[in-house]
């Protein structure tokens, strides 16, 4: 159990990620994930967290995100310490300030695009009304207010990253993670995803965290975070809270 | 490939095993209903048959006329062949037996005037006659009132007469009307045969009285102990008959008399028999009637062999059959719904080993290589499903024979194995094998809404077939034959499954359109949790096999408990009209006045006596065999006494009322043992005598003739034989049959040649009888009810003249007053006889009857007939047509009131009151049956033995027995396939629950909405099963009750759908299902959670 750690948002960077390890196994087989890792996300910045496969991006996301635990360190998500949440702070923290957004779109099979999208908001117990504004709005953004009825089964891939990205937004998350979001994406079609993540960044003021392998994604970014063998190499852009990078 | 199998088994193992219990379940019911059919079904036959009553398998023979010479030989042969017949059954025999009968020479003081001599004539010279007699076990069947039992060996030899007398007892009546005390020496005259045995010398060495129950209806003269209007074939005159001279067997076997009828019972041992040996006795008793004759050839006359254990037997067994068949039925429910239940456990582990189909595939495996693979692992699943099934059935089985009601009908078992069942369980197991093979070598689905479209047309199709099927079942059911026979057997096998699959297929179409409401509903509401409920019920790809599981188990558990509540109702309807009242008691023999009372003492409630016989109507004997049924009763308090369901639940007090006469009988109070005095005068030149018959009626209703001896209307007064012999009894009518006397012995007028050509004027002789009966109140004159009525009794009641009767009362007593003029020329078959009754003279007497009488006669309300009631005839007018008359279920039966047709009977003529049983309503004694029984007048029956008998007797008892595995198994099936729906659902979701999670859902709510998702599934389906039940209890089940001999019902079933008893099942089976769906969520849940993103993403 977590000692009430504190919600309320704060001044300072959105993300503060401090000396944080990860590893699976023991011993000398052990696997070493994360060695080590610290860095600062302001408000509204989009950073591309970058590596070779292997090296470390999506177990940072997942601890970052409360899908995982650090073995050591603390990751400060609006000021709320993620790591000492428990599992109720943390389905709160992700209905309430995370959103992922994940390579294999993560949408819920048997509801429609709008209902996708409308699914944070009911969590949040939005009034229907109000829901549906947003759900039409969000869709209207990310070009998709003519599939609102579709399932996903019945959207292509590019149509269904959309749909989750509306999704992510949909409960106005003050971070939005996304992993390798274009990944299973055609190069057109992930450009144009990409370029929608700028946008709503932009225009939603949030703040991405975003794991590529794609250049074009790294050109969009605000920064662009840089992870080999779960370490940070080095950053571009905004300097890291508190750590300098080699 | 066996490696790949193993390796695959070692890893899937909770997979192997969960289609191990479901294959397992269908065998095992399999077993144990193979085990009914045969072991308990066994035992079934020889239990009723150790319990049938003596009656029922008793082996009787009788020869008629059998010369004296012969009668030895002929008796050990006769008990040879039933022996033989009965082989290997320990027999033990009983033999009656009684000579021709012999003149006897002068009966001490059995008449007031002279006596006859060789002739063997009375002193009214009418010939006197008697026979000897013999009864095995006479100390069992008689009570010593006075000397001793007789002793053998007192007969010679063959025709010889025997050296000494023979030793014999005399009947009470006998004793006193011929004057014989233990010691009097009596001589028998000539035998009256062809034979013409020479007389012979009897002492008699004690006095009996014969005991109720004992046979005596068998005996000459009915243990009356005289007759004196008997008649003996040789003339058309009555005699005087008295007797018997009951010897020992022995000695009458021996001491040359012609044996008019020797009657021999042989009563088996059935105490433990075998099925085997009771087939094998059946065709022998059934062939002894040949052999008797064949081995007695012609040393007798007639030969006969009778038993009601062939019949026993048959009747056995088309209880066998009926109840096989319900039986079979349960068991052909319970394979569908394993094969539902299989089908469902192998959909989904084709869904499980979808990937590596794929792989193998990919790989260049084959269809046949799959089909090899999946038929060596359905053929070990097969082999272990029968291993487990085997001792799982026996020991099922045995434990439900120590249950009711199979335990109470005394056929509890050890757990055993037979081969039967070993082949019905290897037939089951590797009939559903086959089935998951043929589910494992489908071609794989492609997936997607167009499979999903395909899925459903076809399902269509599919359902509608089951559909037609099921109505072809149904029509077939409808019109089975009313009578047993087994052709509709296999359609009462198979329709309910039929109609029961059929109906939960169609059933599931409501559903789905039900569940997509609940989804428009949820769509406006604002959370998340109860609307994503709804929504993945009713936007996921159903699984049919599940759905139809769920709702054909739901079906099959209701539908059971349904049809057993309808088949006990059923039993009970059967029960009570076949019974006809509470309590009967058959008597076998004719009442005595005031028996009424013992009856009543014994029993308390509404006692009365009833009629039930066979009849002629007119001309009409009855179709097929079965002669038209009397039943008469008394009708005014019908709704004391008469029980069975009567059309729109109305009860027979209407019925009852209209039948019965509007006022009731006072007659005059005769104290018991009064001495009742006839005096007459005639005053014509011929003397006339006049042989009175009084009918005295008790508090019960019986009524009760009693026959005097000739008396001249000579102007004295003359005691009557002392009729009131008990206490409360009334004076009801009164017979004087005139005659003239001509010294010969009274003859009747137009057979007299003394008449024709002897003196004097043969006109009118005006005649008064008085009779007086003693101790009667004076009141008794002017008491209210129906004034004495006299009249004359055809033919040619215009013999009599101005027939009246009038009541006075003095200190003397109440004297009735008869008076006549009888005409003395006329027709020679003219009655000329006066009968003065309590009561007026009856029209018509109104009867209703059966449907199925007036659909054979034609008969509707308003039309008269005439019925034949022993030798009169009785005009009747039908009033109403019922469906069927209590105790005749289904006969041509004829309902009457007992009072108006003894009324109809007396005034003409016939003085005997048509007595056959006793029924008593409403009995307020706990052992009413027990204590009835212990009055030995015959055999008693209640409507809760009966009940019980049909219900849960030996040959029945299967059948609810089965009913009650079909719940549980159906249950059982249910649990195991939602189990499966849901861990196989959970599994494949796995990553949508994560999802679910990511977006910030708690466990809690996760948990909910699976729970919603899957109870609001399973609500909709249980409802469309339990509808699906309903249905079928209404449509169906009806038409599978069958009665005990395999024909339909009657009363007709009437669907029961006991309320309280499904909605507990419905409830139970619910909160069963919830809880496992709860147990398989949370374990699920638990294990799924956001962290599967971190993997799977």
């Amino acid at each position: 159990m977590s000692a009430a750690p504190s919600t309320e948002p704060n001044a300072g960077p959105l993300l503060s990620v401090r000396g944080v390890h990860r590893s699976f196994g023991a011993g000398p087989s052990a696997v070493h994930a994360l060695r080590d890792v610290s860095f600062d996300l302001a408000p509204g910045t989009m950073a591309a967290l970058i590596g070779r496969s292997g090296s470390g991006k999506t177990t940072l996301l997942n601890v970052i995100g409360g899908l995982d635990r650090p073995d050591s360190g603390t990751v400060l998500v609006d000021g709320t310490d993620v790591t000492a949440l428990d599992e109720d702070g943390l389905s709160r923290l992700r209905r309430d300030r995370v959103a992922y957004v994940f390579q294999t779109f993560g949408l819920i099979p048997v509801l429609s695009a709008a209902e996708n999208v409308g699914a944070p908001l009911r969590l949040a117990r939005v009034p229907a009304a109000e829901r549906e504004r947003r759900v039409e709005l969000l869709l209207e953004l990310v070009g998709l207010a003519d599939h609102a009825r579709q399932r996903p089964g019945e959207l292509s891939g590019g149509q269904q990253q959309r749909v989750a990205i509306a999704r992510a937004l949909a409960a106005s998350p003050r971070l939005l993670i996304a992993d390798e979001p274009t990944g299973q994406l055609d190069a057109e079609t992930g450009l144009s995803v990409m370029a929608l993540l700028r946008g709503v960044v932009e225009s939603e003021g949030v703040t991405a965290l975003v794991s590529t392998h794609d250049p074009t994604m790294v050109a969009l970014a605000d920064r662009v975070i840089r992870i080999a063998d779960g370490r940070l190499e080095g950053q571009l852009g905004e300097q890291a809270g508190g750590q300098d990078v080699t | 490939m066996l490696r790949l199998l193993a390796r695959r088994a070692r890893a899937q193992w909770p997979l192997l095993a969960a289609l191990l219990a479901v294959a397992m379940v269908g065998p095992t019911l399999l077993g144990t209903c193979a085990l009914l059919l045969t072991r308990t079904a066994d035992r079934a036959l020889e239990a009723a048959a150790s319990q049938a009553a003596a009656d029922r398998v008793d082996v009787t023979a009788f020869t008629v006329t059998v010369r004296g010479p012969d009668a030895r030989s002929v008796a050990d042969d006769t008990r040879g062949v039933l022996t033989s017949a009965l082989s290997p059954f320990a027999v033990t025999t009983a033999a009656r037996a009684s000579s021709v009968m012999r003149w006897l020479p002068r009966p001490a003081r059995a008449t007031a005037r002279g006596a006859g001599q060789a002739t063997g004539s009375g002193g009214s010279g009418v010939p006197t006659e008697t026979y000897l007699s013999a009864v095995e076990d006479l100390t069992a069947r008689a009570r010593l009132t006075a000397g001793r039992w007789p002793r053998a060996g007192t007969a010679g030899a063959g025709a010889a007469p025997p050296a000494s007398p023979m030793e014999a007892v005399v009947l009470e009546p006998t004793a006193r009307l011929l004057g014989l005390t233990p010691g009097s020496r009596v001589h028998l005259g000539a035998e009256l045969s062809g034979e013409h045995a020479e007389g012979l010398d009897v002492i008699v060495v004690g006095v009996v009285r014969p005991l109720p129950g004992a046979g005596w209806e068998r005996d000459p003269l009915a243990a009356a102990g005289f007759d004196l209007a008997y008649h003996d074939g040789r003339s058309v005159q009555p005699v005087h008959a008295y007797g018997p001279f009951i010897v020992d067997l022995a000695d009458l076997l021996a001491g040359g008399s012609t044996v008019d009828r020797l009657e021999i019972t042989a009563h088996p041992d059935l105490s433990a028999p075998t099925t085997r040996d009771l087939e094998a006795v059946a065709v022998a008793v059934l062939g002894a009637d040949r052999r008797l004759a064949h081995v007695l050839g012609d040393r007798i006359q007639i030969e006969r062999v009778a038993s009601q254990l062939p019949s026993t037997l048959i009747a056995a067994h088309d209880q066998q059959r009926v109840t096989a068949a319900a039986v079979l039925t349960v068991a052909v429910l319970g394979v569908a719904l394993t094969a539902t239940a299989l089908a469902l456990a192998g959909r989904l582990t084709a869904g499980v080993r979808a990937e590596e189909t794929a792989l193998l595939s990919s790989l260049g495996v084959g269809r046949g290589q799959f089909a090899v693979t999946a038929t060596v692992e359905a053929g070990a699943l097969a082999v272990l499903a029968t291993a487990v099934a085997v001792p799982a059935s026996s020991a099922l089985h045995a434990a439900l024979t120590h249950l009711p009601p199979l335990a109470g009908a005394g056929l509890a078992a050890r757990p055993a194995v037979t081969g039967v069942q070993v082949l019905a369980v290897a037939c089951g197991a590797l009939g559903l094998a086959a089935l998951l093979v043929a589910l494992s070598v489908r071609p794989a689905s492609t997936g997607g809404d167009r499979r999903h479209r395909r899925e459903l047309l076809a399902r269509s199709g599919a359902d509608l077939l089951l559909v037609a099927f099921a109505a072809v079942g149904w029509w077939q059911l409808r019109d089975q034959p009313t009578g047993s026979g087994s052709p509709a057997d296999t359609v009462r096998v198979l329709a309910p499954a039929l109609l029961l699959t059929a109906g939960s297929a169609l059933a599931l179409r409501p559903v789905w359109p039900t569940l997509r409401g609940a989804d428009r509903l949820a769509r406006r509401a604002r959370g998340l949790v109860l609307p994503l409920a709804a929504f993945e019920a009713a936007r996921r790809p159903q699984a049919i096999a599940a759905g139809l599981l769920i709702a054909l188990a739901c079906a099959a558990v209701t539908f059971g408990i349904g049809f057993d509540a309808t088949w006990q109702r059923s039993q009970h309807d059967q029960a009570d009209l076949s019974v006809g009242t509470d309590l009967a008691l058959t008597l076998t023999a004719p009442p005595d006045a005031g028996q009424g009372a013992a009856v009543a003492a014994a029993t308390g409630g509404a006692v009365s006596p009833a009629t039930s016989r066979g009849i002629a109507v007119g001309q009409w004997l009855g179709a097929a065999g079965d002669a038209p049924r009397l039943v008469a009763v008394d009708t005014a308090r019908a709704e004391d006494l008469l029980r069975g369901r009567l059309t729109d639940g109305r009860g027979w007090t209407d019925l009852g009322a209209s039948l019965a006469p509007s006022t009731g009988v006072t007659g005059v109070p005769v104290p018991a043992g009064a001495a009742l005095t006839l005096t007459g005068t005639a005053t014509g030149a011929i003397p006339l005598t006049v042989t009175p018959r009084l009918m005295f009626q008790d508090a019960t209703g019986l009524r009760t003739s009693c026959a005097g001896t000739p008396v001249p209307l000579d102007g004295r007064a003359h005691p009557l034989p002392t009729c009131a012999t008990a206490a409360g009894l009334r004076l009801v009518a009164v017979s004087l049959p005139f005659a003239a006397d001509t010294g010969q012995g009274n003859v009747g007028f137009g057979y007299s040649d003394s008449l024709e050509g002897g003196p004097g004027p043969f006109g009118a002789s005006r005649v008064a009888v008085t009779l007086t009966v003693p101790g009667a109140p004076a009141s008794a004159v002017s008491a209210p009810g129906s004034p004495w009525t006299a009249t004359s009794v055809a033919p040619a009641p215009g013999q009599l003249a101005g027939p009246a009767v009038t009541l006075s009362g003095g200190p003397s007593g109440v004297r009735l007053k008869m008076t006549t003029g009888v005409e003395l020329k006329g027709p020679p078959d003219a009655a000329r006889t006066l009968v003065a009754t309590a009561f007026p003279v009856p029209g018509p007497v109104p009867v209703a009857v059966s449907s199925r009488f007036a659909g054979q006669v034609g008969a509707r309300p308003g039309s008269r007939l005439s019925l034949t009631v022993g030798l009169t005839a009785v005009p009747v007018r039908v009033t109403e047509v019922v469906p069927t008359v209590p105790s005749a279920p289904g006969a041509a039966a004829i309902l009457a009131d007992l009072d108006a047709l003894s009324r109809a009977l007396v005034v003409a003529g016939d003085l005997s009151f048509p007595v056959d049983a006793w029924w008593v309503g409403h009995p307020t004694r706990a052992d009413a049956a027990a204590r009835a029984t212990a009055l030995h007048l015959g055999p008693v029956i209640t409507r809760a033995s009966e009940t019980a008998r049909l219900s849960a007797g030996p040959l029945r008892a299967g059948l609810p027995a089965a009913l009650r595995l079909l719940g549980p198994a159906a249950a059982l099936l249910l649990l195991a396939g939602v189990l499966l729906h849901v861990t196989f659902d959970l599994r494949s979701r796995a990553i949508e629950v994560a999802r679910l999670r990511g977006l910030g859902m708690t466990r809690r709510e996760v948990r909910a909405v699976l729970l919603g998702q899957h109870v609001g599934i399973l609500l909709p389906l249980l409802a469309a099963g339990a509808a699906v039940g309903g249905l079928a209890t209404r449509v169906v089940a009806p038409l599978l009750v069958r009665s005990d001999t395999g024909a339909a019902p009657v009363p007709a079933a009437l669907p029961v759908w006991p309320w309280t008893t499904e909605a507990v099942a419905l409830a139970l089976l619910l909160a069963a299902c919830t809880l496992a769906v709860t147990l398989v969520i949370v374990v699920q849940a638990r294990r799924v959670d956001a962290a599967h993103l971190r993997v799977t993403s």
